[in-house]
């Protein structure tokens, strides 16, 4: 083997590890949620789901389990539709403001959540939105626009305007365009902004802490006091769970992105 | 004047300022509040200038420096290993690359909560990398790699990596390949291809990596809190302990002002860095 070959092989090697490492904390956790007993020691012979049935028979997790999923799915439809129209209009118009509000869109992102949670809870509290899911949904809703902006906003730079200017020029309401041009050539884009949007609001753990009360238990919120107090295979049986959901969701949306494209490919033109 | 734009950017408009600047501008004034006696979470009506100048001794400035370190080690050790690992990837064909990607990506999947946990198990004075360690007789004692500066330090590195690297790997993926094998053909040795091509060339991502790092470093809560040591925090854990265990909001406020301050300061450090570096301002023509 010639030294070129062996840096090959080593650079892969090394390449690998390093992957390895970076998913290792979330495979240990799953082995982890298999343990017959309640010491964190990943199973070896005797695997149990037992954690699993203590799961799905306690409704404190179940209802946690459907806030989040009730949350996340709120927070994509808000976050794609305000970040898509956001990023059509920056990218189409020239407008009053538009330096500034380029600015503000990214500003979540460099805002650190605890400063966010620490002036959203006295906000809430005095509008009436504290202890509500609807304040949740709207607070994951700002800190995913960012993301679907910049996104939607990629995809829209490698089109061709001239589309919309053609079918408008040929007659075709701005409805129509929305429906036959934007929708059917950007919705892949729209969609991968959803999942995205849905994955963080779904795992999103500091506002939600920030803003946790009873009645808005999800589950980071149910999962955070047993990792800082009593740390269980509870804890990894929930992140298990939260996990697939996550990735669950992203496949099926991205099973509508294969179709959208599969459909358009086939129409004529 | 044209109403289109205003009613498309209207929604996101409204979102950004009912729910970022508004809790911002209230942070600010909240930290000019009497602390509250008794129900609330300050007392109305009141302007005091204590809890800004509270943090002004010597335990609040070690926090902000603390915080200021924390952040710019993230950054460094985030562009240090993001850095090979795109390069990495770009090496590698269709088939490993996609298992590479999904491997890195896997974890984003995962609540932040999950991935410290395993960290924290992992990486425990009994967990399997210390029993391991002690078997092959490397370490006499278990290595204390929670409860610290280096556990706080990983758990990080941890969730900012991946963003990181995929953003790195986007921007050498645009590098013109021909350029690298042209030079190597025209008899550079391997470093200066890589000295005179590729890094100069990847800077664009690699300041941009940094930049995430600082500003997500600097803001780091749930690493140092769940893997780092309880004396030294960061200021975005005082602030939720100043809040929700003391009940002091307004001095909480006093710190999220400082925290957005320190991080503004950091971020134009480092623009002014890379500008001086690369000589020509940041945006400019490309």
């Amino acid at each position: 083997m010639s030294p070129y070959h062996i840096f090959r092989t080593l650079r892969i090697v090394a390449g690998f590890f390093v992957v390895g490492c970076l998913v290792a904390p979330l495979l240990y956790a799953v082995w982890l949620s298999f343990s017959p007993d309640s010491f964190l020691t990943p199973p070896e012979r005797d695997w149990s789901v037992r954690w699993y049935q203590a799961f799905a028979t306690d409704s404190r997790w179940s209802m946690a389990l459907s806030r989040s999923l009730m949350v996340g799915l709120a927070c994509a439809v808000l976050s794609v539709l305000a970040g898509a129209m956001l990023a059509y209009g920056m990218e189409r118009y020239l407008f009053r403001g538009k330096g500034t509000l380029g600015i503000l869109v990214l500003l979540p992102m460099c805002i650190p959540p605890a400063v966010l949670g620490m002036g959203l809870l006295p906000l809430f509290y005095a509008v009436g939105l504290w202890g509500s899911l609807l304040g949740l949904v709207l607070g994951h809703a700002m800190m995913c626009l960012p993301i679907v902006f910049l996104i939607v906003r990629s995809k829209l730079r490698q089109m061709n305007p001239d589309h919309e200017m053609a079918a408008r020029g040929l007659g075709a309401t701005p409805s129509q365009v929305v429906g036959r041009i934007i929708i059917p050539l950007w919705g892949s884009a729209l969609v991968v902004g959803a999942a995205a949007a849905f994955a963080v609001s779904f795992n999103e753990s500091m506002v939600t802490l920030f803003l946790a009360t009873p009645t808005t238990e999800t589950l980071p919120a149910m999962i955070w006091p047993q990792l800082r107090y009593s740390p269980s295979p509870l804890v990894a049986v929930a992140s298990v769970i939260s996990v697939i959901i996550a990735l669950g969701v992203a496949s099926g949306l991205g099973g509508i992105v294969k179709l959208v494209g599969a459909k358009s490919r086939n129409k004529p033109g | 004047m044209n109403p289109r734009p205003y009613l498309l950017a209207g929604p996101a408009a409204t979102l950004l300022i009912g729910l970022l600047v508004c809790p911002l501008l209230l942070v600010i004034r909240v930290s000019f509040y009497q602390p509250a006696n008794g129900r609330g979470f300050f007392t109305p009506g009141t302007w005091t200038l204590a809890n800004h100048s509270a943090l002004m001794d010597a335990h609040g400035l070690g926090l902000v420096g603390y915080t200021i370190a924390f952040g710019t080690m993230i950054a460094v050790v985030v562009v240090m290993v993001s850095f090979p690992l795109a390069l990495f990837l770009r090496s590698l064909h269709s088939s490993l690359l996609r298992f590479a990607i999904a491997g890195i990506t896997l974890p984003k999947f995962a609540s932040v909560l999950v991935i410290l946990f395993g960290l924290q198990q992992l990486l425990g004075d009994t967990g399997p990398v210390n029993r391991m360690l002690l078997t092959w007789g490397i370490v006499s004692d278990p290595l204390r790699m929670m409860r610290g500066l280096f556990g706080a330090l990983i758990g990080e590195v941890f969730l900012i990596l991946p963003y990181a690297v995929i953003l790195l790997f986007v921007q050498v993926l645009e590098m013109d390949p021909i350029l690298e094998s042209s030079a190597r053909g025209l008899g550079a040795s391997r470093w200066q291809v890589f000295r005179r091509i590729t890094l100069p060339l990847s800077m664009p991502g690699l300041f941009l990596a940094g930049q995430l790092g600082l500003v997500w470093g600097m803001g780091a809560f749930l690493g140092p809190l769940l893997l780092g040591s309880p004396e030294n925090t960061t200021l975005s854990v005082e602030i939720q302990r100043q809040a929700f265990e003391y009940g002091r909001w307004p001095r909480s406020a006093a710190l999220s002002v400082q925290l957005i301050l320190a991080i503004g300061i950091c971020l134009a450090a480092l623009t002014f860095l890379h500008n001086k570096v690369s000589g020509r301002p940041l945006g400019g023509d490309r």
